[in-house]
């Protein structure tokens, strides 16, 4: 664990209990966030992005969700064990939330200028005058034009890009050392959806926060994550630097995300889509989760459940060396001797038994 | 694939281009809150200008009845006892001979003071109620609402009766009490259902997240979002409670001389050989309070159709 590390989720378990049974929401999550770093965490409706980033910011509603394992380190504290009391002090000054529908999201009945003002009410003791100032100076910050005419206004006279600035002027009011923005820029059109990524990734920079930008828009993450978390039916399948997820993915499900996009350069084809739908976590099929809709299921990934296994760099090369059924063997040989091996959260990782193969067959394409 | 990255976009040019574009488009629709929205509504609603006119009279009687009635309501000429309409007395005389009309306008105030009271009492608990149940949910909801549901089963009227022949003490506020301990259960329903409909909204979720405290989501973000359905309610039960007020006056356990009140009255002219006499002392006094419990419940009305969008 560097001394950058700023949050660090451990196999982290939730389940929700339902009419229908219990739903095993997260599978243990691992995942991590260095100071100033932006993780992009990617995944299909359900597939329990939103879930992880309610445990760490402690607004699951509980029941029906109940945290079952795993640690959650904050600046080197488990989340989990303090109380909730301490834990609301840490929302605000420490760690903040931004979320995907800013209209509802902000109170219908309170001017934003005193809904930003409360920031600095609630947790440093402003007086109404101060926060109203500091309101202000938080709206020309996030570009929001004619602030001071605009701070006694209500939440649906502004623009939906206006409406999601001011989203994020009260998640950064009081500097927060780690920000998740729940898919900031989903309800947003496209030029604006650009604007607001930008100004987010600048503020970012301007404070050294970590960013978790949860979202299912790889163009979004592209531009701005360093790091990648590919999540799905409550698991991490792939966690990589954006560039290597990019230029290789070492999981079958990243790659039909990546080859699903829609291609300026590749006019007339027909576009790519995983077939099936994600599976049903009342039901979660046995071994990988995945196999149902992967193109490369064997029999294994029927039965195995596949660990996250460390993705090196040279392995892969070592294997691209070999064919056929030797690269098969040779990587279940490395990935046997990977099990005993849990890879480092800030590690590239893949849970696929043939990730291997899946690396190669992507830098060949 | 994904958008190109412009880290130079101009974007203080363009918020400055913005700019102008923002303020012009402000300035017709300056910021309107949802209570100046109701009451942009309201003021166009001839139900509501109707009875606000006729409360607002109302409440100035109640506060200052020497404005139109000049004599005293316990002065009384015996010998006058059951007259009809005279000059300076257009109302006649009750059985006491005291005269009506200054009877009736004094009345306003005790029916008003138990009325507004007692639907203060019942809101306020109420929403208490209410509120922690909705806003705590699980064993505190099921205990409060419990709690609620047994108040709920006592008659109001019944229940009033009962306690109110136990207490031996005169003036308004055993009625008041009284009435905000029965009548509390139903605002604590429509209460605990609005906190619980406003507590689902993603501000909520979004004030957690920000580290709001719970005293502080529940007060600054739920109530003002959950009170529109209360006050609607608390406006119609206002006029009910008056009425409850005459009710009880009349059966004799409520308001008693000499407290000067319209149930009072009432009940004191409800003889039937002095009815079919002198019909003037029973009909000026219920009356009045026909029209001031029809004023409330007409307010009520168009309160609510001010502060619920969706009968817009």
């Amino acid at each position: 664990m560097t001394d950058d590390r700023l949050l660090e989720v451990r196999d982290l378990q939730v389940e929700f209990s339902t009419r229908d049974g219990v739903v095993r929401a997260l599978n243990g999550v691992s995942y991590g966030v260095d100071a100033g770093e932006t993780l992009a965490v990617l995944g299909e409706s359900g597939s329990g992005k939103s879930v992880t980033a309610q445990a760490i910011m402690g607004i699951l509603d509980m029941p029906p969700g109940r945290i079952t394992g795993g640690e959650i380190l904050f600046q080197g504290r488990d989340l989990l064990r303090l109380g909730a009391e301490e834990r609301r002090r840490l929302r605000g000054p420490r760690m903040a939330m931004i979320f995907q529908d800013a209209l509802s999201s902000l109170n219908p009945v309170l001017s934003v200028g005193f809904q930003l003002g409360e920031m600095f009410r609630v947790h440093r003791g402003a007086s109404r005058k101060e926060a109203k100032e500091r309101a202000v100076e938080l709206m020309d910050r996030v570009r929001i034009p004619a602030a001071r005419q605009r701070v006694n206004d209500y939440p649906h006279e502004f623009s939906g890009g206006m409406r999601q600035r001011i989203m994020i002027a009260m998640a950064l009011a009081l500097e927060p050392d780690l920000i998740i923005a729940d898919e900031p820029t989903t309800a947003l059109d496209v030029t604006v959806q650009a604007q607001v990524m930008e100004l987010l990734a600048d503020l970012q920079r301007e404070y050294r926060m970590g960013l978790i930008l949860i979202t299912h828009d790889l163009g979004v993450v592209a531009d701005t994550a360093d790091r990648i978390a590919v999540m799905y039916a409550g698991r991490i399948v792939e966690n990589a630097p954006v560039k290597e997820l990019y230029a290789a993915p070492a999981h079958p499900y990243t790659k039909g995300l990546l080859d699903s996009i829609p291609r300026l350069d590749q006019k007339g084809g027909q576009l790519y889509a995983i077939s099936g739908l994600p599976p049903n976590l009342l039901h979660v099929p046995d071994g990988c989760p995945f196999h149902p809709r992967c193109p490369r299921v064997r029999d294994r990934c029927r039965t195995d459940l596949p660990p996250l296994y460390a993705v090196s760099e040279q392995a892969a090369d070592g294997a691209a060396e070999a064919t056929g059924e030797q690269a098969e063997a040779a990587a279940a040989d490395a990935a046997h001797d990977d099990v005993a091996r849990v890879p480092d959260i800030g590690e590239r990782s893949s849970a696929c038994h043939y990730w291997k193969e899946t690396v190669d067959d992507a830098r060949r394409a | 694939m994904p958008e190109p990255h412009r880290p130079d976009t101009p974007f203080d040019a363009q918020g400055a281009a913005l700019d102008e574009a923002v303020v012009t488009r402000t300035d017709p629709g300056r910021a309107r809150s949802l209570s100046s929205d109701a009451w942009h509504d309201l003021r166009r609603n001839p139900v509501f200008v109707i009875s606000a006119l006729l409360i607002v009279f109302l409440l100035v009687i109640a506060v200052w009845p020497s404005v139109i009635a000049t004599r005293d309501p316990l002065y009384c000429q015996l010998s006058r006892s059951l007259e009809g309409p005279a000059p300076g007395h257009w109302f006649g005389f009750d059985t006491q001979g005291c005269d009506v009309y200054t009877r009736v306008v004094y009345g306003a105030r005790a029916s008003i003071a138990v009325g507004v009271c007692a639907t203060l009492g019942v809101a306020v608990l109420g929403t208490v109620v209410g509120g922690l149940a909705g806003f705590f949910g699980g064993f505190w909801d099921a205990l409060l609402s419990r709690t609620t549901d047994v108040f709920f089963a006592v008659p109001l009227v019944l229940g009033a009766i009962v306690f109110l022949s136990m207490i031996k003490l005169s003036g308004i506020w055993p009625v008041v009490l009284v009435i905000a301990a029965l009548g509390w259960p139903q605002i604590a329903r429509i209460a605990r259902g609005a906190v619980i409909t406003a507590k689902q909204n993603d501000y909520v979720q979004a004030a957690r997240a920000l580290g709001a405290s719970n005293s502080r989501i529940l007060l600054r973000h739920i109530l003002p979002n959950a009170v529109a359905p209360v006050i609607v309610m608390a406006t119609i039960m206002l006029g009910t409670i008056i009425a409850l007020e005459a009710t009880l006056s009349f059966l004799g356990v409520g308001l008693r001389p000499p407290t000067v009140s319209w149930g009072v009255d009432i009940s004191a002219a409800s003889d039937g050989m002095q009815f079919r006499n002198a019909p003037h002392i029973l009909l000026y006094p219920a009356a009045a309070l026909s029209l001031c419990v029809l004023a409330f419940i007409m307010m009520g009305d168009a309160v609510r159709d001010a502060l619920d969008p969706k009968l817009r």
